[in-house]
């Protein structure tokens, strides 16, 4: 079993034809990912890799009964395509695009919160279930299945946590990356309910970063969890004021520090790791 | 992208939310004879983004002509908190009887628009939250919502304001909220909104702050981008890569911001400085790969790179071209370690072997850094010998 995406996920891919949707695609395939259309306005009736490639998602969701896209479009393009698939009835959305503007990632929460959907992202790497699939652009060969579920801010810090975790022995049920954004489309609460619901994940890794208050929050949660958590913040040595990055990580006037993070979540029953390399040995004991 | 003052307040004047006369100089000169055209006391205020401008000595009161260009003078070219003094804002000195804050920003976890109100003006938003909570009036809305003047109506006249000063408030909390949406604001607030004797409304301060990602839909605004950043953020920029420069000797190029943040954290726990924070975001090319470790070489106090990579989105095979061509631009001596890992890997690995580029291929980026530690270490150790 897994979380978001598992045997029963049928996926379109929105920007499919573009030139990283393309490449993209086809390492969801050779992945084993159950694509089942591509979606680009004006295109419909062309092949992609073998996949059927429709004008819009209603088509994909018709023919095929799509319930997941993964979007590689434009930022600019980012929020008509989330709507589109929302629209369609899609109930679990990954919005790759990074540079999203934080008016149009306000209003893709909304509409997925009124729909009553998943969206991941903006700029999220996507979700994988090792040995199942993915959707978005991790790359497979850091991950392996298991039993550690794993909720991440950072697309490349949850490469280098699962090529750890693997490399210690410990494969992944899920990797959720649910955004760099300040506004994204999840809440930590829904991923980690989602994990503490799942019958094959033991323990749960939350890869955190500077900036925000979504570990804060999701304290109160994290305290009634039977499953071990263990989590890590990224951007201790960051400087104040600086946005390092990801437009969510930015420390302001003492709000969003690893410090006040780490108290929060230790407070919550957490385990925290110092570094990404002290994770795997914290599961084992956890587990 | 933060506007200066007075950018902020074209554009609330250009929504009709009242500001006082004045104009932007660049000289003494010129602060003078704005001074002498409004008449009377004047203010003369240094044009630099940062907030608390009074305390760090930005702000100057004149009575004549005369003592402006004196300000003006004391102000132009001096640095306040990192930022040079280029322009001084000279406005015509407004009486108020009572200060108000009005802001409307972004709430991150919720999603909504917060439209704030406070009768305690003049002071920073977060000193109001500690100070003045039961001050702080607030209303949130979705972005399917918009803010009626109805709203903000009763916010005021809760907030204890009648007659005409209450509807211009509810005017102007209207303009202000309308102004955020419309141009994508992350921040936009009147600290203080002055309320004068005749009961009028008028926003001595702005403090504006745009979306960056957004810009795209505001192309005016491209040419005013404020001086904010340093020439090797403002080139980064350009090379399409997101760099914060620090104070270290260690130049970090990471293809993601979390891995980033952790480089550097790892690098301060041995002892390293980082010299800069550097992530590609997913963009990465051979020239892009080439320029971001370029760049990075070019702060004054690098004396080595590390180089964090993973193909997710990204070409690992562009990115070794990319770092094979930069090494090539780059002194003999200097120490470079790469760690370069997912998609592609194996064909990235005998690229940058063929180079002679040092590298690390476990997942534990302290692996890395405890190898360009021993690179270091080495090149210490020559020099002395």
């Amino acid at each position: 079993m897994s979380i978001l995406l598992d045997a029963d996920t049928r996926a379109v891919v929105q920007g499919m034809t573009g030139r990283i949707g393309r490449v993209q695609t086809k390492w969801m395939l050779e992945y084993g990912t159950n694509i089942v259309a591509g979606v680009t306005p004006g295109r419909g009736g062309e092949e992609v890799l073998g996949v059927p490639v429709y004008d819009d998602v209603v088509e994909a969701v018709e023919k095929h009964g799509a319930n997941a896209s993964v979007i590689f479009a434009p930022a600019p393009y980012a929020k008509a395509a989330v709507f589109e698939a929302l629209e369609a009835g899609i109930k679990l959305v990954v919005a790759v695009p990074e540079h999203v503007p934080v008016a149009d990632a306000m209003e893709m929460r909304e509409k997925a919160k009124t729909f009553g959907a998943w969206l991941l992202g903006p700029t999220t790497p996507g979700v994988i279930s090792p040995g199942i699939g993915k959707l978005g652009i991790m790359p497979a060969n850091m991950f392996a299945p298991g039993n550690v579920g794993v909720i991440s801010r950072s697309g490349t810090l949850s490469y280098e946590v699962a090529g750890q975790l693997k490399e210690a022995g410990f494969g992944q049920s899920t990797v959720v990356g649910i955004g760099g954004d300040p506004v994204i489309g999840v809440d930590l609460q829904d991923i980690l309910e989602a994990f503490e619901a799942d019958p094959d994940t033991q323990a749960v890794v939350i890869v955190g970063e500077i900036g925000g208050a979504i570990e804060e929050e999701a304290a109160p949660f994290i305290r009634q969890m039977r499953k071990p958590v263990v989590a890590y913040i990224a951007g201790r040595s960051a400087p104040p004021g600086r946005r390092m990055g990801h437009a969510g990580a930015i420390v302001v006037r003492g709000i969003g520090t690893v410090e006040s993070k780490t108290e929060a979540l230790l407070e919550a029953g957490a385990i925290m790791a110092n570094w990404v390399s002290e994770i795997p040995a914290l599961v084992r004991r956890a587990i | 992208m933060r506007f200066l003052e007075y950018q902020g307040k074209e554009l609330f004047r250009s929504a009709g939310i009242p500001v006082p006369p004045g104009r932007v100089a660049t000289t003494p000169e010129e602060s003078e004879k704005t001074a002498r055209e409004l008449g009377g006391p004047v203010v003369i205020k240094a044009q630099v983004p940062i907030g608390g401008r009074g305390k760090a000595g930005g702000i100057s009161l004149a009575e004549t002509a005369g003592e402006a260009a004196q300000a003006a003078a004391r102000l132009l070219g001096s640095i306040l908190r990192g930022y040079p003094v280029k322009e001084v804002l000279v406005e015509k000195r407004v009486e108020m009887d009572q200060e108000l804050y009005l802001g409307v920003t972004i709430d991150a976890k919720s999603g909504k628009r917060v439209f704030m109100a406070c009768q305690q003006g003049g002071i920073e938003i977060e000193e109001i939250v500690s100070r003045y909570p039961h001050q702080l009036h607030t209303i949130e809305l979705y972005p399917s919502q918009k803010l009626y003047e109805h709203q903000a109506r009763t916010l005021f006249r809760r907030a204890g304001y009648r007659g005409k000063v209450l509807t211009r408030l509810a005017d102007v909390a209207v303009k202000l909220f309308n102004l955020s949406v419309r141009y994508d604001l992350k921040t936009c607030e009147i600290n203080p909104l002055g309320l004068t004797a005749e009961d009028n409304v008028i926003a001595a301060d702005a403090k504006v702050e745009m979306d960056d990602n957004a810009l795209y839909r505001h192309p005016q605004f491209r040419d005013l981008v404020v001086e904010e950043l340093d020439p090797l953020e403002r080139e980064a920029r350009g090379i399409g890569v997101t760099y914060v420069r620090l104070d270290g000797e260690v130049g970090v190029v990471s293809s993601g911001a979390g891995l980033g943040m952790t480089t550097m954290d790892l690098l301060a726990d041995v002892g390293l400085r980082p010299a800069n924070f550097l992530e590609t975001g997913g963009g990465i090319t051979k020239d892009l790969m080439a320029n971001a470790i370029r760049l990075v070489a070019k702060h004054e106090q690098v004396n080595s790179i590390i180089i964090n990579l993973y193909g997710g989105v990204n070409p690992m095979i562009e990115a070794a071209h990319g770092i094979r061509e930069a090494k090539r631009s780059l002194p003999e001596n200097m120490p470079i370690v790469a760690k370069v890992l997912g998609n592609q890997q194996e064909e990235a690995w005998r690229l940058l072997d063929e180079a002679g580029v040092v590298m690390v291929k476990s997942p534990r980026t302290e692996d890395a850094v405890e190898v360009l530690k021993e690179l270091l270490g080495g090149r210490r150790h020559e020099h002395l010998a």
